[in-house]
């Protein structure tokens, strides 16, 4: 076997020899090869299953003579030797056939090698170019989706609507002949506007943001005009003083006031302001002349405005809450106190405490007479009251019953009919009350001054009867429709019950002080004299019998002032109670009589008794005299005197008594009695001077 | 808690004056509505009120129906008398006499429908009328008060036809007697005349403070109430209540009342009078005081009985005098309530 693999190798060698140039020549020239190497194209032309039929054949042919060369060697002979001789040629020629065989085979291997690479590289070709069409599809549809999830940010904008854009928008813009049937086009269209729109806006809020600039410019430049007008100012102020003073002209004095009544509370606000312009408006009406100093009101605060300061930091907290809330405060805090005594003492104390600031009103009236008030506010109670005093120009000789005319207490009791002054007018105090164990307020009016209705008026303060309010606030506009009769009531107060007092100290002294423009009211002679003239109490007149109609009819009130009168004429008396109501003269004084003169004779028993009394009660508008009728009641007692007089002279004389009457008839009467209750003629005619029947 | 005052309701200056007006309001007349339900009373300020007393009679009677269904001013003077036919209210005072339908005088701003003013004598003050008599036979009006003379008027025509002079003073009260045509008067002079109305004469004078039973010279002669029935005659005044027999022209009773009276009338077998003091007195014939039934007012002017056929229910005695009250008696015994202007 080792002779045929060496045999092998040469055809081997040549082979590798001549191999790499057939490979290179195998296509471009066959024929050059067919030259060298005709083997190649050998076996193309030879046909593999024959090949090996034929490779079969020479192996059995080798076989054999193997086996044939064995049989003659061991047979031996000389003649053998030819015959071997001749088989190992036969033999050989067989192995020539192997080897060609041989070769072929690998020729045909090396080509069926070759064949399957290239196959081989074919597909991996192919395989790439699919790979990277794969890929391409892959990124072209990521490409796709990307687009179509695109969102445009014009959607977001918010456009005019169409109608407006079609009609606002300009043609060139707007386009319609295209844009209407195509939505791209227009929205573009719409964006395109819209953009225009805005740019235009933009340039206005430039221009406005300049504009703004330039005014603030000219703000900041008048501000520091201002800031160095206020120096100047003062200076003026201070420099115009002496000219204020010279003139009369308390201009600074008031804006001083101002200042002061910024720290008042609300009610006292309102009446300070209200009486200020009251004031001020009397004084222009009554002169053409600037305002001059004596003018009938003036309006001052009085009282700490420290203290005022102190207590109120928000001055506009409601009075109520803070009155309930103190209460209650009080009553968790002062616990510790020792004795309830002291505890409801001081609660007390605290809750009819009085604002530190109080308002003075004067009031000055012809004769020179003041009326001084002084208007407090009762912060937890949220009411006002008022002290009032009143000072003449000359001294007063203050007649005995005159006591009470103007006495600080009374002078203003009954303003308005019913206004006594003694109640809250607060219907929530009584709760308050109730709380501390204040009774009434009666018992403190004399310190606290008097919280009459119309002083809640003038300072704003309206409590309902019907329902109560919690918090009443402080209203200009009640006040201020108050603050005119309110003053004229006031002054006209002042001048009655100075008028009174007047003809009070003369009553005293038995004289019937009438004024000369009165005089046509009474005959020019008067026999029957005022002798008396005293003050008694209300329950003196209540109990005295002859007054008990008056107390009946419900007109002798507690707050009225009650006198009593004894006219006297011979041995006839004739005795008046009188009622003076605090609102004379606008009220008469109201008369009841009983005349003692052969028995005592009152309105019960005798019809001219009480004529007399109706001749003074309800015809006192005669006796009235000039405006503002202060003098009713002397003219009224000087009738009194005259109606005497008639009764007494006009009696008739009793035949059956002996001597002469007693008062011999001197008045002119037309007739004696007339009428069903025989009146006597007590209505006295002027200018001639004769008594008729009424 | 504050002291209750004596009225809830402050008075002002109207209030005073009204409660004043109240306090001094005599009422001189009254006169009941020819239908009896209705009674007008006339007062010192010439005011009058009609009140409605059946309304003030029924069962659900209230407080306003004791006041007027109306008030009017009738007259400028006090109203001193006043009667009523079967048409008109007949009122009078200040020298005129004026004539209200009564079928309107329910209605607001009635206005009188006749006024006459008998021919006076004297201009210096107009006299006043004090008495109003009707004589039905004849339909003719007699007036009479301070010019001293009997009127009359005839209601017809409305002319006054006679003048009866004879009375030296004013003239109080007038009786008209009911079976022969004559007319009694008393006067301020202290007599009673009796009038022939077909004579227009006068018959018969009697000078009753002459009478020395029932003269009281200190109460002055004046002769202020007046009644008659047939033969007999009751009169006062300055002079005690006396009851006379007219023929004989003598006092048979006399009443023993201090008090001057000045209204007196007939009602069955008694005398009703009122006058001076609270209560309206009745007496028997015979001179017993039978009961004195207190009234409201401190005196009394004027009494009226209410005997309309048509309103039996409204049968009352009314009393009315120096106060703004009239007092209603249902029956003669007590007072029921008080009508008030």
């Amino acid at each position: 076997m080792s002779s045929e693999s060496s045999k092998k190798r040469k055809p081997k060698v040549i082979r590798s020899d001549g191999a790499p140039s057939e490979g290179k020549r195998n296509r471009s020239d066959t024929e050059q090869e067919g030259k060298y190497y005709s083997e190649e194209a050998e076996v193309d032309l030879r046909d593999p299953g024959r090949d090996y039929e034929l490779y079969k054949y020479t192996c059995q042919e080798l076989q054999r003579l193997m086996a044939e060369i064995q049989d003659l060697k061991s047979r031996g002979g000389k003649d053998v030797a030819v015959e071997i001789e001749d088989r190992r040629i036969q033999s050989c020629v067989h192995f020539m056939t192997l080897k060609k065989l041989n070769r072929l085979a690998h020729i045909r291997l090396k080509k069926g090698r070759d064949q399957t690479h290239e196959a081989k590289q074919k597909v991996d070709a192919y395989h790439l170019q699919l790979q990277n069409l794969l890929y391409e599809v892959m990124h072209l549809q990521k490409e796709i989706t990307k687009c179509l999830e695109f969102k445009s940010k014009h959607e977001e904008i918010d456009l005019v609507s169409l109608e407006e854009f079609y009609k606002e928008a300009p043609p060139d813009i707007s386009k319609a002949e295209v844009t209407m049937g195509d939505p791209h086009q227009q929205t573009l269209a719409r964006l395109d506007w819209e953009l225009e729109q805005r740019k235009r806006l933009a340039e206005k809020y430039r221009e406005c943001l300049s504009n703004k600039e330039k005014i603030l410019k000219e703000i900041e430049v008048k501000k520091e005009y201002l800031s160095s007008l206020q120096p100047r100012l003062n200076s003026i102020m201070q420099a115009s003083l002496p000219v204020q003073e010279y003139l009369f002209m308390p201009f600074d004095q008031a804006h001083k006031q101002y200042e002061t009544a910024r720290h008042l509370p609300p009610p006292l606000y309102v009446l300070f302001v209200q009486a200020t312009a009251y004031g001020q408006a009397c004084a222009h009406m009554k002169s053409s002349q600037p305002p001059r100093q004596d003018k009938t009101l003036s309006v001052a605060i009085e009282g700490s405005v420290d203290e005022a300061k102190a207590l109120f930091k928000p001055p506009e907290d409601s009075q109520d809450d803070e009155s309930d809330s103190d209460a209650e405060e009080e009553q968790t805090t002062k616990r510790r106190r020792p004795t309830l005594g002291v505890q409801l003492d001081d609660k007390r104390k605290e809750m009819l405490k009085r604002h530190p600031l109080s308002v003075m009103l004067d009031l000055k009236c012809k004769d020179d007479s003041v009326l001084h008030l002084t208007f407090y506010y009762l912060m937890n109670l949220n009411i006002m009251t008022v002290k009032a005093k009143v000072t003449t120009a000359t001294e007063l000789i203050t007649p005995i019953s005159a006591g009470d005319l103007l006495s600080p207490d009374s002078v203003l009791s009954c303003l308005y009919p019913g206004d006594h002054g003694k109640k809250t007018p607060n219907p929530a105090n009584q709760y308050q009350f109730d709380k501390v164990g204040i009774l009434t307020l009666r018992d403190y009016v004399l310190d606290l001054g008097h919280p009459y209705l119309w002083v809640q008026k003038l300072g704003g303060l309206h409590f309902p009867k019907e329902q109560p309010q919690h918090t009443v606030i402080a209203d200009h506009s009640l006040s201020a429709s108050h603050m005119e009769t309110t003053m004229k009531l006031l002054k006209t107060r002042v001048q009655s019950r100075l008028a009174l007092h007047k003809q009070f100290a003369s009553l005293e002294h038995g004289i019937v002080p009438v004024t000369s423009d009165c005089q046509y009211l009474f005959p020019a002679k008067v026999v029957s004299r005022l002798v008396k003239w005293v003050t008694i109490a209300h329950e003196d007149y209540m109990e005295l019998h002859f007054t008990k109609d008056i107390v009946e009819a419900g007109l002798a009130e507690d707050t009225n002032l009650y006198y009593m009168a004894l006219v006297e004429r011979g041995t006839a008396k004739l005795q008046a109670a009188v009622v003076l109501n605090p609102g004379y003269s606008s009220i008469p004084p109201i008369f009841q009589l009983c005349l003692n003169w052969k028995g005592e004779k009152t309105n019960s028993n005798d019809d001219n008794i009480r004529a007399m009394e109706s001749e003074v009660n309800v015809c006192y508008k005669e006796l009235c005299g000039p405006r503002p009728s202060h003098q009713l009641l002397t003219n009224q007692l000087q009738r009194l005197c005259v109606l005497l007089d008639v009764y007494l002279e006009t009696e008739s004389h009793d035949d059956s008594v002996e001597g002469p009457k007693e008062f011999p008839q001197e008045k002119m009467c037309l007739r004696l009695f007339r009428g069903p209750s025989r009146m006597k003629p007590f209505k006295y005619n002027h200018p001639q001077g004769f008594f008729s029947h009424r | 808690m504050e002291r209750a005052v004596p009225h809830a309701v402050p008075l002002g200056q109207v209030e005073v004056f009204q409660a004043l007006q109240r306090l001094h309001m005599t009422i001189f007349s009254q006169s009941v509505s020819p239908c009896g339900k209705f009674l007008a009373a006339g007062n010192n300020y010439g005011q009058i009120a009609v009140f409605s007393l059946s309304a003030a009679l029924s069962s659900e009677a209230k407080e306003e129906s004791k006041k007027p269904v109306v008030t009017f001013q009738a007259h400028d003077g006090p109203v001193y008398c006043m009667v009523s036919t079967d048409r008109h209210l007949l009122s009078a005072g200040d020298g005129e006499v004026k004539a209200w339908l009564w079928a309107e005088i329910l209605k607001k701003g009635c206005k009188e429908l006749w006024r006459r003013q008998p021919p006076y004598r004297t201009s210096l003050e107009v006299p006043e009328i004090n008495a109003l008599l009707l004589v039905p036979k004849e339909n003719s009006l007699i007036l009479a008060g301070g010019d001293c003379q009997l009127h009359t008027m005839d209601l017809e025509t409305g002319t006054f036809t006679r003048a009866l002079r004879g009375h030296t003073d004013y003239i109080h009260c007038l009786a008209l007697r009911e079976r022969s045509p004559e007319v009694l008067s008393g006067g301020e002079d202290g007599t009673v005349r009796l009038w022939d109305l077909r004579s227009a004469q006068e018959v018969q004078t009697i000078e009753v403070y002459k009478h020395e039973e029932c003269s009281r010279p200190h109460n002055g002669r004046w002769i202020g109430c007046l009644a008659t029935d047939s033969d007999w005659m009751v009169c006062g005044g300055g002079p005690a209540l006396t009851l006379w027999h007219l023929r004989s022209s003598t006092p048979t009773t006399v009443f023993p009342m201090r008090a001057p009276q000045k209204h007196v009338t007939f009602y069955q077998d008694l005398i009703l009078s009122a006058g001076q003091g609270r209560c309206v007195n009745q007496w028997q014939l015979s001179g017993e005081l039978k009961a004195q039934v207190p009234g409201s007012s401190p005196g009394l002017l004027s009494l009226s009985l209410n005997q309309q056929p048509a309103a039996p229910e409204c049968k009352v005695l009314t009393a009315a005098g120096n106060s703004c009250r009239v007092d209603v008696f249902t029956n003669l015994g007590y007072r029921a309530f008080s009508l008030s202007f």
